[in-house]
Order: structure tokens, then C-alpha cells, then sequence
């Protein structure tokens, strides 16, 4: 009797001390997350894009985005148009984003008035000349990298799980531009708080700071970054997306993502 | 002078300690010493094309590229390219490369379909016949490729490392060609570009002092040996050499300077001439210590000092002043050189007056050796019988050694018309030395390995002014010396050839506002790479650089073009300024010239005036003058019959060679003005000089030669051939010495020379 009391109660300590324990995640699942809280079925937002070079000098651009998910979320559509600087404006680049085929891309420029369809087999490293690349923007392939959980920290005031992700071969490193990344992702609203990128020598290359972050759709918990920033540490230049207005509208019209809304305007 | 000689002999050991403290002190700076094989750093720092050409580089990065490569019969098969293909990637990961320009990494921007095409200019490799023409026919459309990265014929193709700024050429070099190893094939490959050449030409230089300083060495002490045949001839001149090398050298870090390439010159110089004043210092010695006479050690050293002193030091003053003259050049290490030389021949001066009596009073006599003047057998040795011979030619024939002298001058003469200057660095190598091998190949069929570069400056947005680079761009085109060119022109005309189609009016062209203008460069830095468009353009948009590539390194082809390119933009308000590597080698030739003029001059003159103040005498200065003056005209005569380039080596030549050269002639004068006071008729003045003092003239000569003999075997032409040249101009000026001077004094009878009654 008293031996099966002492079983019980070593069982139950086990199982106490077993359920106290650090909550263990998938990380593979939890980067997973990190990009499904950003999908929003419609949305629409004007941001400012400051590129800054190692002199300290500034670039501003200031667009107006609208994107929306067909497909049962698989294909994203985006229109993105130039407000400012005045030679600009009007410029206007319209993409369809598949999950399995290629992109289709059309721009259209205004101070030629002519609409292009641009056909790139080059995922273009950097998004729109700045520090932010194309590969940080889309969700990644999660079968090609390896994950491991490293550990929790605090960021930007939320606590944080400390993720990394790698490349599984050499080539994959190449197209991602890394051959280390570490997230830190917000355990309570699962959005990329902060990430760390290492270059093909394994040196400290980026650093991204999200420092601002907006729930957009409360009932599916969709959030979206306001203020990033992305350091480069190597050349000591730098760039600052901020959203200034952004809105969760997922019944935006259909007809913004043809060519004939490109060219109007 | 005698109490001097007292004083010598009296502290003989604190000179020598002292010495030997000094040389000490010197040695250990040595270490610290580092190479420098920029040929920028040549360059005065205040010369408009350096100035030019490190802005230049603040403004749109580094251009440092190595470059590797492959050639064989066509590069588009699938071996060849996949080599490619690997090398690209390899060097894409490599720590210090910035990017890589190669057929895989370089994009083919089109329009085609009513779309824009982006892709690399090598999307795929081609597996059989269709798809190689395709690929070929679609390279030729590309300029950003075809004749940049591969060759017009197909059978060179080039992959471009372009390195991080500060990245050092002794690590980049070896860790290129290492990954290079790794990735065999049987094409040809070969590694070149600007740091390769630094590099071999730092190897080199290192290569040549660890080489031409001990064969020097050697060299001179048996030749020391066969002269004096008594150790004490061979230890002592070698003693003072070694020190007066430890202590230039030394100087170097000291000042803060660095060792380039004419800085070999340097150990080797001073072997040959620090030498010279210990040879008359040893030879007075023997021939003093005559057979039968019963001087003593102190006796022996002090008689050397005292009747020596005067004409020693005159001599090395004479060579210090010729040394010091290299400061009319505007080239810096020949500036540094003269410094270096002029310092060590003052150590080697008091060395030779000081050390060197004071180890002499030391050491027990000598055995006597026999020397001319004691000899009147008939079995006289050779070198005697030769001064036999001039002194019997220069009293029975002064006037006709005179115009032959004159004569065979002026022949030479004619050569001088014949000069060319060269400043080119691959001539410093031979003709199968990989780096210009690869030099050629770049010249001839990937644009070029020589740039020039035209900044502008204003908005460059404005439709006026991108016009106006485009119209300069296609002009630089037309100059047949030009091989590509790029600028934020081209680049403009490109995307306008992507987003027209050829029939509408934009292709091709650059757009006439100033929207169209920003939107396009939004665009390119949208699709191709931020950095890219950096080397054309900086980040405010307010200067744009055309670079011209040059596909010729020779110095004489490259000034001219350089020239009209200047005179092409100089009323240009819009170019801020011109420069680029062309320009720097185009500047050097100039001031390689100028600096030959006033070097020249100004020794000749000093040296004359230093003969005047000695000899208290105005002819005195003038007799000098003309035998050395001769031998001038007689070097730069043979450069223009043989072909030697005039170069930054050769350019130094001259003014050392008065220096040295002038030497042979005061050690005769000073001794047929003391045969004359003693009471000896002119005649028997010049016989008995010749055959006493011209034995160590010859032996003073020869040593000089003999050391310079080691230069043939540095890795660098122009070195050789300096050392070729400074033979000849040693044999000009001894022979000047030895049968002109006499004859002049015969036949014109001088003032100061005569006896004062």
C-alpha cells in the first residue's frame, strides 16, 4: 500500500515537474506562424521607404500599397504606387504573386505613359534599391532550412522565442542571401520581433528591428509591422519602412489589380 | 690634417665602438621595414591626376579587380561554362570579394514579346548545337558582356573579382589563386589584374634584395681580393660597405618611408661606391708600405689619413652633391633614393677616414706587396703596362686623344634623338611573364587594362546633361585606343532598349524629360543591383563618371590619348574633373622627363662649382666638366641606339653617374698638381700620377662596376638595364680620366695645376 502511495506521488511530481517545464515549440511550425500572422485577406496602406547610405544621406520614397489573397490564400495580388518624389509619382507596379509558378510583374511608367510586363528570373536581391530583400518579404520554402530553437529573450518589450533558420545547401543559401538566420518571434502575437542575418563567411551582415507592429484583424489575429528597420552592418547603410495609414479591408475591389487601373492615374 | 691624425689614432678604439654602436642601432630598425608596390605612392602627392584619381574612387567605390581567364577554342561548351559557372560561385563566397562580374552574375536586360526580360546573360548551359548558337547570337545583343567579359571571337572569357576596399594584395592574391586550384579543367587559365601585379612586383622586389645583395657582396669581396691580395684590402673596404647599408636601410622605417622597387638600387649602389674611398685608403697603404721601409702601424695609418683625407672626402662630397640632385625629380622614391644614398655615402666618408685608419693603426704591418712604383723589371704586371701605355700615349698624342675623343661623342650623339620614355609597370617584366601576358589579352579582347575616367558633375537627372555624357561616351567609342566604355548613359539607353519596342521611338535613346530620366533609374536599381549603379552614379544623384578603358599600356601611345581626352573636356563646364590609372602612368612619363633635365643640369653644374671652390680655380671646374660631360652625351647616345627605354631607373642614372663618375678625374688632377710642385715637368707629372694614383683609379673604377654587375641579375628589366648602362658610363668616365684629362692638362696647361714659383 504504502509502496503504490509512493508511486503515485513520484508519478505525480514527474508529471508536475514535466508540465512546469519550458513550454517546448516546433520552431519549424512557429516561422511558419510568424508568416501566416502577416497574411491578410485584404489590406491597403501608404508607407514611406528611407534608404540611408554609410554618409548619412537620405532617399525618401512614399507609396501606396493595396494587396489582396485569392486562392484560398495560396496567390497574392498587389498594386504599389509612387506618390512621391514628384519625378516619380504616378509609377506603378502591379504584381500577381503565385505560390508555385513564377511571378507576373507589370509596370507602368508614367513619364513614358506605357505599361510593361516584366518577365525576371532573377528574384531582384533588393527590394526597391533599400536593405530590405525580396526573400525577407515572402514566406520561405520551410522544407529548405533547418530549425532549432535556441532559446527565449526579451525584444522590443515582448518576450520573445529565438529561433534559428539554415539553409539546408550552399545554393539555397544563395538565392536567401544568408547562411544563418535568427529570429526572435513574439510568443503572444507570433510577429517577427527582430531578426539576425549572417553572411557566406558566417559574419554579422543584417540586423531587422520591427518596432512597431498593428493588429489589423482582431477575430484571426492578423497583425502587420508599422516600423521596420533594417541595418547593414557591414556597409553602415540602412533603411526605414513605415506604414502611415493601414487598414484591413478584405473586401478590396478586384478591379484595382488589372492593367487598365495601372495606367489610370 | 696631422693633428686630426693624432686624434685618430689616439681614441682609435672609442671610433671604432662608436661605430659599431651606431651601425647597431640602425640594424634593428630594419625589421620594421615595409614594401610598397603602388605605382599611385610614385607619385608626388600634390600632382592633380593622384589627387583626381583617389577622389575618384571616394566618390564611386573601390575599383580593385582581379581578374581570372579562361581561353580556349569556344567558351560557350558545356565544360567550359560549367568551370565558369563553379569559379563564379566559389568567388562569390569568397571573404574580401565585393562581387563578381562574370557571364553567370552579369544580367541580360531585353526587350522582347512586348515584355522586359531580366536575366543573367547566362540563364542555362547550353547542351547541343541550337542552343549554343541561340546563347551566342543573344551574348552578341548584350553590351554589358560581349567584348567586356568574353571576347568578341568567343575564345576568352573573363570572370571579375571586385574587391572590398583596405582588402590586402598578399591575402587576396594567394587565396584567388588557391580557389582557382580547386576547380581544374583543361582549358587555359590564368590569374591577372592590377593587385597581381603589385603582388609580383612586391615578391619581386623582396626576391631581389634577398638575391643581389649577397651576390654583390661576394662579387666585391673577390674582387677586392685579386686586387689588394691581403686581407686587410678585403676586410676593412667590406666592413664599411656593410655598415653603410645596415645604416641606409635602416633609415627607411625611420623616416617613415617604404622600400619600392628603385629602392633596390640602393644596397647595391652602396657596394659599389662606398667601397671606393677604403680601395684609395688600402692602396695609398700598400703603396707606402714599400719593400724595405720601416714605418709602423701608427705611422703607416696616419701617412694615409693625412695625404688621403683631402681628396677622399672631396670625393664623396662629389658623390653625395650627384646623389642629392635626384631631389630635381618630382618622383618620389628616386627623391627617397637620393636621400638614402647621399646619407649612407657620408657614413661610409667617416667611416672610411675614421674606422678605418683606426683598425689599420691596430693591426701589425702588412707583408709589402709590390705595386708599379717600386717594380722596373721587365716583368711588369698588366695593369701596369697599361698605365705605361696611356702615359706614353697622352704625352706623345694629346691633341689627337682630344678629337677622337671629341668625335666619337658626337657620334653617340645622335642616338639621343632616339630616346623613348616608358613608364608602362608591365615593362618592368619580360614578355612571357604571365602579367603581361595577361595585360595583352585584356588589351586586345576585353576592352582594355588601362582606364581613364571623366566625372560630371550637376543634376544628373537632367535630360541636358545625361545627353551630353552619352554624346562624350560615344565620341571616347570612336578613338581607336578606347576599348569599352561605361557610364550611367549606357545604362539608360539599355533600359530604354527593355522597355521599347525597337519600332517605337524611345529605343534606344535617352528620353528628353527629366520624370522619364528618374523613372528609369528607378527602375534599374529596382531590377539590377544597388552597387552597380553606384559605380556610375552617387547616391544624391549630383556626379556621374564615363570610364574609358585603354587597350594599350605603352607609355607614348597612352600619353596622346590621354592628352586628347583632356583637351576634349577642358572647356566642358559640366566635368569636374579627368583621372584614372591612365593618367597617373601618363603624368609619371612627364615628370620622368623633367625630372632627367634638371637632375642632369643641376649635377653637372654643382660638381663644377665643388671643383672650383676645391682647386680655388674657375678652369678647374671646367676641365672637369668636359670629360664628364662626354661620357653623357656617350649614355644617352647608346640609350637611343639600343633601344633602353628612358624609365624611372634609368632616369636616375645620369646624376648619379656624374657623381661617382667625376671621382676618377680629382683623384688624378689632386695628384699631377703634387707631382708639379714637387718639381716634376709636365710629362713625367702625368706618367708618374698615372701610374701611382691610376692604379687605384682603376681598381676604384672597376670595384664600381664589378658592384653594380650584381643589378644584371634583378627580376626587373629596367634594373638590368641600369646596370648595363652604369658600366658603360664608368668605362666612358675612367677612360675619360686617364687619357682625356691628361691630354687636357698637357695641351692646355692650366693655371692651377702649375707649380707656384
Amino acid at each position: 500500500m504504502k509502496l503504490s502511495i509512493l508511486i503515485c506521488l513520484v508519478t505525480a511530481v514527474f508529471f508536475s515537474v514535466d508540465s512546469h517545464a519550458a513550454e517546448d515549440i516546433d520552431p519549424k511550425a512557429m516561422v511558419d506562424t510568424s508568416y501566416e500572422t502577416i497574411k491578410l485577406t485584404g489590406a491597403e496602406a501608404t508607407a514611406i521607404m528611407t534608404i540611408i547610405d554609410d554618409k548619412g544621406r537620405e532617399r525618401v520614397r512614399e507609396i501606396a500599397q493595396i494587396t489582396k489573397l485569392y486562392d484560398n490564400g495560396d496567390t497574392e495580388k498587389k498594386l504599389v504606387r509612387f506618390l512621391a518624389p514628384a519625378d516619380v509619382k504616378g509609377t506603378g507596379l502591379l504584381t500577381f504573386d503565385y505560390k508555385e509558378q513564377d511571378d507576373d510583374i507589370w509596370l507602368f511608367m508614367p513619364a513614358l505613359r506605357k505599361t510593361r510586363r516584366i518577365i525576371s528570373s532573377e528574384k531582384s536581391k533588393s527590394f526597391m534599391g533599400s536593405e530590405f530583400s525580396y526573400a525577407d518579404m515572402t514566406p520561405p520554402t520551410l522544407d529548405n532550412f533547418t530549425f532549432e530553437l535556441l532559446g527565449e529573450e526579451e525584444v522590443h518589450e515582448s518576450s520573445c522565442w529565438k529561433i534559428a533558420m539554415i539553409p539546408a545547401t550552399d545554393d539555397i543559401a544563395d538565392e536567401n542571401g544568408f547562411s544563418k538566420k535568427i529570429s526572435f518571434i513574439s510568443k503572444e502575437t507570433h510577429m517577427i520581433r527582430k531578426a539576425v542575418y549572417y553572411d557566406m563567411d558566417g559574419e554579422l551582415h543584417k540586423e531587422l528591428n520591427v518596432l512597431n507592429i498593428k493588429l489589423l484583424d482582431p477575430d484571426n489575429l492578423k497583425y502587420r509591422a508599422t516600423h521596420m528597420v533594417m541595418d547593414n552592418l557591414q556597409n553602415g547603410r540602412s533603411s526605414i519602412l513605415k506604414m502611415n495609414q493601414i487598414i484591413f479591408n478584405p473586401e478590396v475591389g478586384d478591379e484595382y489589380f488589372t492593367t487598365r487601373f495601372l495606367e489610370r492615374e | 690634417m696631422s693633428a686630426m691624425a693624432r686624434f685618430i689614432i689616439r681614441f682609435r678604439i672609442l671610433i671604432i665602438l662608436g661605430f659599431l654602436v651606431v651601425t647597431a642601432f640602425f640594424a634593428r630598425q630594419i625589421p620594421r621595414a615595409e614594401i610598397d608596390s603602388d605605382m599611385k605612392s610614385q607619385l608626388p602627392p600634390h600632382m592633380t591626376s593622384r589627387i583626381n584619381t583617389d577622389r575618384i574612387e571616394e566618390l564611386f567605390g573601390g575599383t580593385e579587380m582581379i581578374m581570372v581567364l579562361i581561353k580556349t577554342d569556344d567558351v560557350l561548351n558545356e565544360g567550359t561554362l560549367k568551370r565558369v559557372k563553379a569559379i563564379s560561385k566559389a568567388l562569390n563566397r569568397t571573404k574580401g570579394v565585393d562581387k563578381v562580374l562574370s557571364l553567370f552574375d552579369l544580367k541580360y536586360i531585353r526587350s522582347e514579346d512586348g515584355a522586359m526580360f531580366v536575366d543573367p546573360a547566362v540563364k542555362r548551359i547550353p547542351r547541343n548545337e541550337t542552343q549554343r548558337e541561340t546563347l551566342r547570337s543573344e551574348i552578341r545583343d548584350n553590351d554589358m558582356v560581349y567584348g567586356s567579359v568574353v571576347s568578341k571571337d568567343f575564345a576568352i572569357t573573363a570572370i571579375i573579382a571586385v574587391l572590398k576596399n583596405n582588402t590586402s594584395d598578399n591575402i587576396m592574391v594567394p587565396r584567388i589563386r588557391d580557389l582557382v586550384e580547386e576547380h581544374p579543367g583543361d582549358e587555359e587559365l590564368i590569374v591577372g589584374g592590377l593587385p597581381v601585379t603589385r603582388f609580383e612586383v612586391s615578391q619581386s622586389i623582396q626576391n631581389d634584395m634577398r638575391r643581389l645583395m649577397p651576390a654583390g657582396i661576394l662579387i666585391m669581396l673577390i674582387f677586392l681580393y685579386l686586387c689588394f691580395r691581403d686581407l686587410r684590402g678585403v676586410i676593412l673596404p667590406f666592413f664599411v660597405v656593410i655598415m653603410s647599408i645596415i645604416v641606409a636601410l635602416g633609415l627607411i622605417p625611420l623616416l617613415g618611408w617604404k622600400i619600392q622597387v628603385i629602392t633596390v638600387i640602393l644596397p647595391v649602389f652602396l657596394i659599389a661606391v662606398a667601397n671606393d674611398y677604403g680601395i684609395h685608403l688600402i692602396a695609398k697603404y700598400q703603396e707606402d708600405n714599400r719593400p724595405g721601409g720601416n714605418k709602423n702601424n701608427k705611422e703607416l695609418a696616419s701617412g694615409v689619413f693625412r695625404s688621403l683625407s683631402k681628396p677622399v672626402v672631396l670625393t664623396g662630397l662629389t658623390t653625395m652633391v650627384g646623389m642629392l640632385c635626384l631631389l630635381g625629380h618630382q618622383i618620389v622614391p628616386a627623391r627617397q633614393l637620393g636621400i638614402l644614398a647621399a646619407l649612407g655615402i657620408i657614413f661610409a666618408l667617416a667611416a672610411s677616414l675614421l674606422f678605418i685608419p683606426a683598425v689599420l693603426s691596430l693591426l701589425p704591418v702588412g707583408k709589402p706587396v709590390r705595386t708599379g712604383a717600386s717594380n722596373n723589371g721587365n716583368n711588369r704586371p698588366l695593369l701596369e703596362r697599361i698605365l705605361v701605355f696611356f702615359g706614353a700615349l697622352v704625352s706623345q698624342k694629346p691633341r689627337v686623344v682630344i678629337i677622337s675623343a671629341l668625335l666619337f661623342a658626337l657620334l653617340s650623339g645622335f642616338g639621343i634623338f632616339r630616346i623613348v620614355v616608358d613608364t608602362d609597370p608591365y615593362s618592368y617584366f619580360s614578355d612571357d611573364d604571365p602579367v603581361v601576358i595577361t595585360a595583352d589579352l585584356i588589351n586586345e579582347h576585353l576592352g582594355g587594362s588601362q582606364n581613364i575616367s571623366i566625372v560630371y558633375h550637376g543634376d544628373i537627372k537632367d535630360p541636358r546633361l545625361i545627353t551630353k555624357i552619352d554624346s562624350t561616351e560615344q565620341s571616347l567609342e570612336h578613338l581607336p585606343e578606347v576599348g569599352n566604355t561605361t557610364s550611367i548613359a549606357r545604362v539608360v539607353r539599355q533600359m530604354s532598349r527593355a522597355l521599347n519596342d525597337s519600332s517605337e521611338t524611345g529605343f534606344n535613346t535617352i528620353p528628353d524629360t527629366r520624370n522619364a530620366v528618374a523613372q528609369y533609374f528607378e527602375l534599374y536599381s529596382m531590377s539590377g543591383d544597388a552597387e552597380d549603379f553606384e559605380k556610375l552614379v552617387d547616391f544624391p544623384y549630383e556626379h556621374a563618371v564615363i570610364t574609358a578603358r585603354l587597350n594599350t599600356s605603352s607609355t607614348a601611345v597612352l600619353s596622346n590619348v590621354v592628352d586628347r581626352i583632356q583637351r576634349m573636356t577642358e572647356d566642358d563646364a559640366d566635368v569636374l574633373l579627368v583621372g584614372g590609372f591612365g593618367l597617373v602612368l601618363a603624368d609619371l612619363a612627364h615628370i620622368v622627363v623633367q625630372g632627367q633635365f634638371i637632375s642632369l643640369f643641376s649635377a653637372t653644374g654643382l660638381v663644377a662649382v665643388l671643383l672650383m671652390i676645391l682647386f680655388r680655380s674657375i678652369p678647374a671646374g671646367l676641365i672637369s666638366a668636359i670629360p664628364l660631360s662626354l661620357s653623357m652625351i656617350i649614355l644617352f647616345g647608346l640609350m637611343g641606339f639600343f633601344g633602353i627605354e628612358l624609365n624611372i631607373a634609368t632616369a636616375m642614372l645620369s646624376s648619379i653617374m656624374i657623381g661617382v663618375g667625376i671621382d676618377y678625374t680629382i683623384h688624378f688632377l689632386w695628384r699631377y698638381r703634387e707631382e708639379r710642385s714637387n718639381g716634376s715637368d709636365p710629362v713625367n707629372a702625368a706618367s708618374t700620377t698615372l701610374i701611382t694614383t691610376g692604379r687605384g683609379i682603376i681598381f676604384n673604377a672597376f670595384s664600381v662596376i664589378i658592384g653594380f654587375v650584381a643589378l644584371l641579375l634583378s627580376n626587373f628589366l629596367p634594373v638590368r638595364f641600369f646596370g648595363f648602362l652604369v658600366v658603360v658610363t664608368i668605362l666612358a668616365c675612367l677612360i675619360g680620366a686617364l687619357v682625356l684629362v691628361p691630354s687636357l692638362c698637357l695641351v692646355l696647361r692650366p693655371r692651377f695645376l702649375e707649380p707656384n714659383d
